[in-house]
């Protein structure tokens, strides 16, 4: 049994500056991660990380535009911490070596990115989060955290109402071993693997929340799914930066005529102009990135220009770009206080798996990386110290043993099953695109529950065919695919429960926002074998 | 359209020894190689072993060899390859041992040798303003080196791996690059310490495969000479390779041609007795055949001058 002071559960970018901050608390640290570091769904990001660093900017402006963004559902206090922080993590990462883009003076150089009301956006090229993660990689080495890369975590271990540590297979060795730790922290990134397109990579599959659901967490806000307004179609979405938008880029319709000027309007809005452009025309939408002109083009968005390039077969200088709305990530997660605490003594959860209220009914343009900073520093730090204060619990005996046992069921695989775990995720993923995606209304909802139901059943009926140990995708395939059909209920869930229109959420049949009943969070919790959900108040001023 | 895959196997769970399944499907018209190894681990052998995250051409993840060349698998568009002919070989990455199937070694490949360069920043104080001021021109260099997303194609195109695979390998020089040129680096001269050292930059055999293998342009070989041109400028040469190049140079300027005999001892080193004492055999038969050149007893050529003078403007262009 390997025994540590916090075990961070994710290697993407809050996961790592949690383990960075509570290794440097005095805490022992590890890290397990499924796949590496620099191969997680951060290394995607492009556009940037706000601070309020301009003259003329301040935090109450930075709150005003994410409350905006969030469509008047975040949490007041957090948007305080966050709006204060910021700076200082921006300022962090620059000493530690991210190479962000500088202005004539050589200061930070800050551009005007989505909905943000100041130029308020730190980037390094078009290419931000995959340096920022390789700048907190390097720091996480240099802080000689112990990293189990390649290990897939199968349960949270909880002991009288306290989180006591994992179980967690090794892919490269086959061995199940168990992760004894006074705090846990999830760090798994989102969901949207759940929606077919998406822009995700193939294993955000939100299988943190789903292990935190299963252990007596609770979900909220599931029903906030932020669309990409700008994401070629491909089934791997390619998303286009918003900073495209920003710098010249256009939206046109089949026609060739511009859509409303996105400047300025919050991602949902944008969603919105377009989707009602493609149902209206009955025809396709394109991105238009030639007045942004060569020279900047090839300056300001190599990356964009390479991926439309090797994904779309499209050259950015002379080609339209085929786009429409794509499942982006989520704001709804595993509810969490501004420490990262949940339901349960000793679990944490910080980054895209998580919700504190920051974000509401949307993200601001540019927020996700400033939250991952500033949340998994104070998320790190509070792990370190709850592992100091905790007493000590010790691991169940018995849980590795059952936990074998169970692995042993699900491997014991009947080849006369001609269903597959693939069908199911297809269907899947179709579904939710369809009824619980960009506009929702009452009857597709209900007719999602019931069809999410039978591929459970369908689900319950497979077996994994592989009896290897050794890295057996079919048997982690299988376990993200609970952890998707887990959420997706959740979601579904909670979108039927939002009578009203916010942020992210749209109902056709409920289109107005209602602040009288829906200032309110959802939150879900697992009771008797299935959700149950509550409403939880916006807490007052 | 239909396409027969055929895959290298090996199962470290029986024998290990390498094989090949053949795998025949029907797949839509832009299908990438990613998207026919998900729908045969799916549908015909869920046992195949690959790796796959991002699935869009970012993350570096599912390097492989399609028809014996490397790429990403995500963005390997099927018909590019059925255009000519209906089979399509996948195998791993040379020069990297094997795990399971196309699963190989990343650790021992790249990750590992990233280790040993030291690969992090040494910050500085605090800056009382809040950033360091620097110039967006330095910053550029460094974000072009970081637009590398290790995947591993400079180490498989390299020729000096297969021979000597302890050879820390253009990739974990080019991170060595991003640190010993990062100006908020307070080591940065403990950077280039640490890959003067054997099996470092002076094993690089500047055959610019790395250069040609690299879809981002980062030229690594480009930076390899950049990390040898800064140990000798900041007189970390404890090399053999590094006291070669510097006696090369030091006799062309002086003389205006090389003077091997000083060449051959120099390169040994002065106070190296052993390495001196090996060249004696050598010598010895040189001598016999009137071909040794007397170390030191080396003439000028005419315009010895004109050269020295081409040495002096570029030392000087070069501060």
């Amino acid at each position: 049994m390997q025994e540590f002071d916090v075990l961070v559960i994710g290697g993407g970018a809050s996961g790592l500056r949690a383990a960075i901050a509570a290794k440097r608390a005095g805490a022992s640290v590890a890290l397990i991660t499924k796949v590496h570091p620099l191969r997680t769904n951060s290394a995607i990001a492009q556009g940037g990380l706000n601070a309020p660093l301009g003259k003329d900017d301040s935090s109450e402006s930075f709150a005003e535009d994410t409350l905006l963004a969030g469509d008047n559902l975040c949490e007041r206090d957090v948007l305080r911490i966050f709006t204060r922080e910021a700076a200082k993590e921006v300022f962090w990462l620059e000493r530690m070596g991210v190479p962000f883009n500088r202005d004539r003076e050589g200061r930070l150089d800050r551009r005007r990115f989505g909905s943000n009301s100041h130029n308020r956006t730190c980037y390094a090229d078009d290419r931000t989060g995959h340096i920022v993660l390789q700048v907190l990689h390097e720091q996480f080495q240099r802080e000689q955290i112990a990293s189990f890369e390649e290990w897939y975590v199968t349960s949270l271990a909880v002991d009288g109402g306290n989180c006591v540590g994992a179980i967690a297979l090794g892919l490269r060795g086959g061995q199940l071993e168990s992760f004894s730790a006074r705090s846990v922290v999830i760090a798994t990134g989102g969901f949207t693997r759940l929606y077919l397109p998406s822009t995700a990579s193939l294993g955000t599959t939100g299988d943190g929340q789903s292990l935190a659901y299963n252990a007596g967490a609770r979900l909220t806000d599931m029903e906030m799914i932020q669309f990409h307004p700008t994401v070629f179609p491909k089934k791997q979405g390619l998303l286009i930066t918003e900073a495209a938008l920003s710098d010249g880029a256009i939206i046109v319709d089949q026609k060739g005529g511009s859509i409303t000027d996105p400047k300025g309007m919050p991602r949902h809005k944008i969603c919105l102009s377009i989707h009602q452009a493609m149902q209206n025309g009955g025809g396709s939408v394109s991105l238009d990135l030639r007045p942004i002109g060569k020279e900047k083009l090839r300056a300001n968005f190599p990356q964009t220009q390479e991926l439309v390039r090797t994904v779309a077969g499209l050259d950015a200088t002379k080609d339209l770009v085929p786009i429409r709305p794509v499942a982006h990530r989520p704001m709804g997660g595993i509810e969490t206080n501004a420490a990262g605490e949940t339901a349960i003594a000793g679990l944490f959860a910080v980054g895209e798996c998580a919700c504190n209220g920051l974000n509401g009914a949307g993200r601001l343009a540019g927020n996700t990386l400033s939250e991952a900073m500033v949340f998994g520093r104070t998320v790190g730090e509070a792990a370190a110290q709850h592992a100091t204060a905790a007493a000590k619990r010790n691991f169940p005996a018995a849980m590795l043993a059952d936990e074998e046992k169970c692995l042993v069921t699900i491997t014991s695989g009947d080849s006369t099953n001609k269903d597959t775990l693939g069908k199911i995720h297809s269907e899947l993923g179709s579904l939710m695109n369809e009824k619980v995606g960009l506009i929702r209304n009452h009857t597709g909802l209900q007719e999602a529950l019931g069809r999410i139901q039978s591929l459970k059943d369908r689900y319950s009926r497979l077996r994994v065919k592989n009896p290897s140990r050794i890295y057996n995708y079919e048997l982690t395939s299988y376990l993200e695919l609970s952890s998707m059909l887990t959420l997706a209920e959740v979601v579904t869930l909670a979108a039927e429960a939002r009578t009203e229109s916010r942020g992210a959420h749209q109902r056709a049949d409920f289109p107005e926002r209602d602040d009288t009943n829906w200032k309110s969070h959802t939150v879900v919790n697992l009771a008797g074998g299935s959700g149950q959900l509550q409403k939880k108040p916006v807490a007052a001023g | 359209m239909q396409v027969t895959f055929k895959v290298y196997r090996k199962d470290p769970e029986k024998d290990g020894k390498p094989g090949r399944s053949n795998y025949a499907l029907e797949l839509p018209e832009d299908a990438t190689v990613l998207d026919a190894l998900l729908k045969i681990r799916d549908e015909s052998d869920t046992t195949l072993a690959f790796r796959g995250a991002c699935g869009r051409g970012y993350c570096g993840e599912c390097m492989m060899r399609v028809n014996g060349s490397a790429r990403l698998a995500c963005t390997a568009k099927v018909p590019d390859y059925t255009k000519k002919g209906p089979e399509i070989s996948l195998d791993p990455l040379r020069n990297v041992p094997v795990i399971k199937d196309l699963v190989f070694d990343w650790d021992a490949f790249m990750w590992n040798k990233i280790k040993q360069v030291k690969p992090w920043l040494e910050p500085g104080d605090s800056p009382v303003n809040g950033e360091n001021l620097v110039a967006d021109l330095e910053m550029q260099d460094l974000r072009k080196v970081m637009s590398c997303f290790y995947c591993g194609m400079c180490d498989e195109g390299c020729t000096v791996l297969p021979v000597d695979f302890n050879f820390l390998g253009p990739a974990a020089l080019t991170k060595a690059y991003r640190l010993a040129f990062d100006p908020r680096n307070k080591d940065s001269r403990e950077q280039v310490k640490i890959v003067e050292k054997p099996k470092g930059i002076w094993d690089c055999v500047h055959c610019y495969e790395a250069d040609e293998h690299c879809p981002r342009g980062i030229e690594p070989t480009k930076r390899i000479v950049a990390l040898r041109d800064r140990a000798f400028n900041s007189g970390i040469t404890h090399e053999a390779v590094a006291r070669h190049h510097a006696s090369f140079a030091a006799s062309v300027k002086e003389s205006g041609w090389l003077d091997e005999g000083r060449l051959a001892v120099e390169s040994e080193g002065l106070t190296n007795v052993k390495g001196l004492m090996k060249l004696l055999p050598t010598a010895v038969k040189a001598l016999a055949r009137g071909k040794a050149p007397i170390p030191y007893m080396h003439s000028k050529r005419p315009d010895a001058g004109k050269i020295k003078k081409i040495f002096e403007k570029a030392e000087q262009e070069e501060k």
